[in-house]
């Protein structure tokens, strides 16, 4: 397996700047996801590494060697595409063996390691079909084991849980994270959606117009977001504008008439404006214990979604998202009183 | 100033590979094509060792190629029985382009009307006039002017016998020839072009634009007008605008009208002017007032090209190619319909396949020798195919030059539209160009410019056209077919999603390789198709076959063989021979056809832009 070492990559296409000095370890072993919108230039950072992009600018290093100028052929890594990109006209073996004739592996060891692969991808038996013969998710596991066989130091995945239905989708997440940790690959996933991003990987890097945002544990990015971008892209948020009154353990910020406590991990000082940023799920209806901000407003609309209340709030500094584990008899235009801890309170300089 | 990083790439694009495909598409095209005409427009360009434009100045001083004031010739002029239509002659540039325009213009017309009435309307019998309305374009050279000849003598021609003769519908007997009989030959061999490029475009057009316009009241002509024409304008534009050039470079139509008839108008275009002093080239020289002639030829051609390059390109081409992806709107024609649309193709259909069913009657019955109408039938000259030494070594040399040339162009036509689709090498676009750029050089420009260049710098090689003029056909027929197969090439490599490539690189394969094993078993059959046109079409090559293959007898091609008979004093029956061969051209055309179509399945817009 390898360590992966990205030192300030840049990658630009015309006026468009899809890598921007990107720094950052990836470790052996380790499950890594790059995370943005499209366009964020994850795919190309990922292509970077494959080798199949030249970055204009910066090295990338496998255990520390410079492999920069490696052609793609020379980097023994295994990729996965987001359109399988399986070759129509070979049937699911000869996709499957392909790399191990490359690396002219005798024939009868060719087939043990095929079929073994379609055994780990539990698709055994479908060796001479050809990939129009298959459905989306079988399609999908020959890409792994296509990418798996030739037992490749590192595997990079592309968004390739796409282009499946949602629930075959969740599937597929779960034998994929169990595949990985079984063979403790290194692993580097590309996805634009969140919840993947969440359940799959051991770290996450947060990606915004060819900039890395924040690099962290799935609740690290998720509870002490650095900035506003990443705050409001991991999960749902609603976002209040105040200004810092007080410095302690806890930040105290005057939000409009309201004042309300919060945590940060930046330098901040009285009289700074700040951003509070609140999670719809960390609101309670009852006031459970003693470090929490109050909040009351009126009710702007409402819906009962999956046996939740989801509600919108209207305060005197701005509008909250609100999102109660319990069916709370309220009505549009009535009002509300919620509470959300302090320590669940993120506090991000403006 | 190359930035380090572009530096970076073009070192990763050029792996093997693409570094050979690269090299050896640019050392193929600027040697058997941008230096050849070079040379051309360097002896134009040159006297006493200086530039000078006395060349040219010769040319427009001299009313036998430049004149405003006409200088004889005969149109709708009745002398005794018989109306002349011959045409005006103004010198030889303006007589090319008078005739040029007027076929593009003709052409166009008949084009349009077939080409809408096919793709909007519905009626019995339309798939059959739909392949019907193609049969000018089985490639009938030379034979072609004789039949139309042969139908219009005064005296003798079928359609005055049956008009003025017997029927008494003419009061004057008809004669078209000369300039006028070169623009009817050309019309009826040329429309079906703007048919395929416009019927392409309207078949792709999505229907909802025309369904929305009619929604908002434009109805009718006004439809047409607004519409269907602005959109089918890509189609019409390139069909036109290769009808011109195909026009201008002709050599088939006027040799043909000089052979049966010498009619002196007849000689009095650029493209024969250019013929007649390359026969005089054997001793070794070209005039350079030929290559000035040169020189505008190519002009008019290349600014009709450059007027729809980017209606031609690979890469518009390969979306426009794409086609059907919606059913195209037709509707039922009503009977007041059909009476006009049934005259409409009969009369196009019998017209303009005269020369082809005229070839047939001629290569399989005594026509040639009986006068009015055939006697009887014989197989006398199809079985000269094979027996006749001469004829043999005409269509064996074709075969050979035109099997290598498929080979070349193969080759030549995969690397470099490789080479566009998939790297970032500088100098793409160029190559793109280059790649098409073949469609606006006339053949005879393309003999003239190699018989310079290779005359001139390759002096007693292998490569010297008077020692042995085999390999420069060859390179001829494969450069200026070469845009059948690159294109082809290059819109199956648009299907080719570059992930396949990708993941085999990723797996250990080398671009080399994955070239090998994935993309060309995945464009086998748009090679295949591509080259398959690449052959038709050098079987029946005509302006190099004629011009290079006249100076060494014995390696002279198909074409070649027919000219010689055509425009010779040959013996009495010789010309059904041409038919025969003819004939054979035809059979291969045929054949070649049915397979891209029913084994490649493939639409190869044949001849298309």
């Amino acid at each position: 397996m390898v360590k992966v070492s990205l030192r300030n990559i840049t990658k630009r296409f015309g006026e468009v700047v899809a890598a921007d000095h990107i720094t950052l370890d990836i470790q052996d072993g380790e499950f890594f996801t790059f995370l943005g919108p499209s366009g964020c230039g994850k795919t190309t950072t990922l292509r970077i590494i494959a080798g199949l992009e030249v970055p204009d600018e910066g090295r990338v290093l496998f255990d520390d060697i410079d492999v920069t100028d490696w052609p793609p052929h020379k980097r023994g890594v295994g990729m996965v595409f987001q359109n399988y990109a399986l070759w129509p006209h070979m049937s699911v073996f000869d996709n499957i063996a392909y790399g191990l004739k490359i690396r002219k592996i005798p024939q009868p060891e060719i087939k043990n390691r095929v079929k073994e692969v379609l055994e780990l991808v539990r698709l055994e038996g479908l060796e001479n079909r050809y990939p129009h013969q298959l459905s989306g998710g079988q399609q999908q596991r020959v890409a792994l084991a296509r990418a798996l066989v030739v037992e490749p130091k590192l595997l990079l995945l592309d968004e390739p849980l796409s282009n499946l239905d949602a629930k075959l989708r969740i599937e597929m997440r779960e034998e994929l994270k169990e595949l990985q940790r079984r063979l403790g690959i290194t692993t580097i996933y590309v996805t634009h959606d969140q919840e993947e991003a969440m359940v799959l990987s051991d770290r996450i890097a947060i990606m915004n117009n060819g900039r890395v945002e924040q690099v962290g544990t799935p609740q690290e990015v998720y509870r002490r977001p650095k900035n506003l971008f990443v705050a409001t892209f991991i999960g749902r948020s609603s976002v209040l504008e105040g200004v810092v009154t007080a410095v302690g353990d806890f930040v105290e910020v005057k939000v409009g008439e309201l004042e309300m406590k919060g945590l940060t991990t930046e330098k901040i000082n009285v009289g700074d404006k700040v951003y509070l940023v609140l999670r719809p799920h960390d609101f309670m209806i009852r006031k459970e214990e003693e470090e929490v901000n109050e909040l009351e407003g009126v009710v702007e609309w409402m819906a009962f979604i999956g046996g939740r209340l989801e509600t919108r709030i209207g305060l005197d500094g701005g509008k909250v998202l609100i999102s109660l584990d319990e069916e709370v008899d309220i009505s549009l235009g009535g009002r509300l009183r919620v509470f959300i801890p302090w320590r669940n309170v993120i506090v991000l300089k403006a | 100033m190359i930035s380090k990083s572009r530096l970076r790439e073009i070192r990763k694009s050029l792996d093997p590979l693409i570094a050979f495909q690269y090299i050896f598409s640019y050392f193929y095209l600027i040697l058997f094509l941008l230096l050849p005409i070079a040379t051309i427009i360097e002896q134009a360009f040159i006297r006493d060792g200086g530039f000078s434009l006395h060349w040219f100045q010769k040319v427009f001083s001299d009313p036998d190629f430049f004149s405003l004031t006409p200088r004889g010739g005969m149109l709708f002029k009745l002398h005794g029985d018989t109306l002349y239509i011959w045409g005006i002659d103004h010198g030889y540039v303006l007589n090319s382009l008078t005739v040029a325009a007027t076929v593009t213009i003709c052409a166009s017309i008949i084009g349009v009307i077939a080409a809408l009435i096919i793709a909007r309307y519905e009626f019995p019998g339309k798939n059959l006039f739909r392949i019907l309305v193609l049969i000018p374009m089985l490639a009938t050279p030379f034979v072609n002017a004789y039949v139309i000849g042969k139908f219009f003598q005064p005296r003798g021609g079928l359609l005055n016998f049956i008009l003025y003769d017997v029927l008494h519908v003419l009061p004057w007997r008809i004669d078209v020839n000369g300039l006028v009989g070169i623009a009817l030959a050309q019309t009826l061999a040329f429309y079906p072009i703007v048919y395929l490029n416009v019927l392409a475009s309207l078949m792709t057009m999505d229907p909802t634009m025309e369904e929305q316009a009619e929604s908002l009241g434009a109805g009718g002509f006004k439809l047409f007008r607004t519409i269907t024409l602005p959109l089918s304008m890509p189609g019409l534009a390139a069909g036109a605008t290769i009808v011109f050039i195909f026009s201008l470079e002709d050599l088939g139509a006027p040799i043909g009208f000089i052979g049966y008839s010498g009619n002196p108008l007849a000689r009095k275009v650029m493209s024969v002017y250019i013929f007649d002093d390359f026969a005089a080239a054997v001793t070794g020289a070209i005039s350079p007032i030929t290559s000035a002639i040169a020189v505008i030829l190519v002009a008019f051609a290349v600014a009709g090209f450059l007027a729809i390059k980017r209606y031609v390109t690979l890469k518009t081409y390969a979306t426009l190619s794409k086609g059907g992806r919606w059913k195209p709107r037709t509707r039922k024609v009503g009977l007041k319909g059909m009476l006009l649309i049934y005259p409409f193709f009969v009369f196009l259909v019998l017209s303009a396949s005269m020369p082809q069913i005229g070839v047939v009657v001629l290569a399989l019955t005594d026509w040639a020798v009986s006068g009015l109408a055939p006697k009887s039938i014989t197989f006398e000259y199809v079985s000269r195919l094979f027996t006749d030494p001469n004829v043999v070594r005409a269509i064996s040399n074709s075969l050979i030059y035109s099997g290598i040339a498929v080979i070349l162009a193969v080759i030549l036509g995969s690397s470099s539209t490789y080479v566009i689709a998939r790297s970032r090498l500088p100098g793409t676009d160029v190559l793109d160009s280059l790649l098409t750029m073949p469609i606006a050089v006339p053949g005879i420009v393309v003999a003239v410019g190699y018989f310079l260049f290779f005359t001139g710098f390759f002096r007693g090689t292998v490569l010297d056209p008077l020692i042995d003029p085999a390999l420069l056909l060859i390179f001829a027929y494969s450069v200026r077919r070469l845009p059948f197969t690159a294109r082809s090439v290059f819109a199956g490599l648009q299907g080719v999603h570059e992930s396949l490539e990708e993941v085999a690189t990723t797996l250990g394969a080398t671009r080399f390789r994955s070239f090998f094993d994935i993309v060309v078993p995945l464009i086998a059959a748009n090679i295949m198709g591509g080259g398959i046109l690449t052959f038709v079409y050098s079987m029946s090559e005509v302006s190099t076959s004629v011009t290079l293959g006249a100076l060494r007898e014995d390696r002279g091609p198909i074409t070649f063989y027919i000219s010689q008979v055509i425009y010779g004093t040959a013996a009495v029956g010789t010309v059904s021979i041409a038919a025969a061969l003819c004939l054979l051209l035809i059979t291969v055309q045929v054949v070649a056809l049915a397979i891209s179509n029913y084994i490649l399945k493939q639409r190869v817009a044949f001849l298309g832009i």
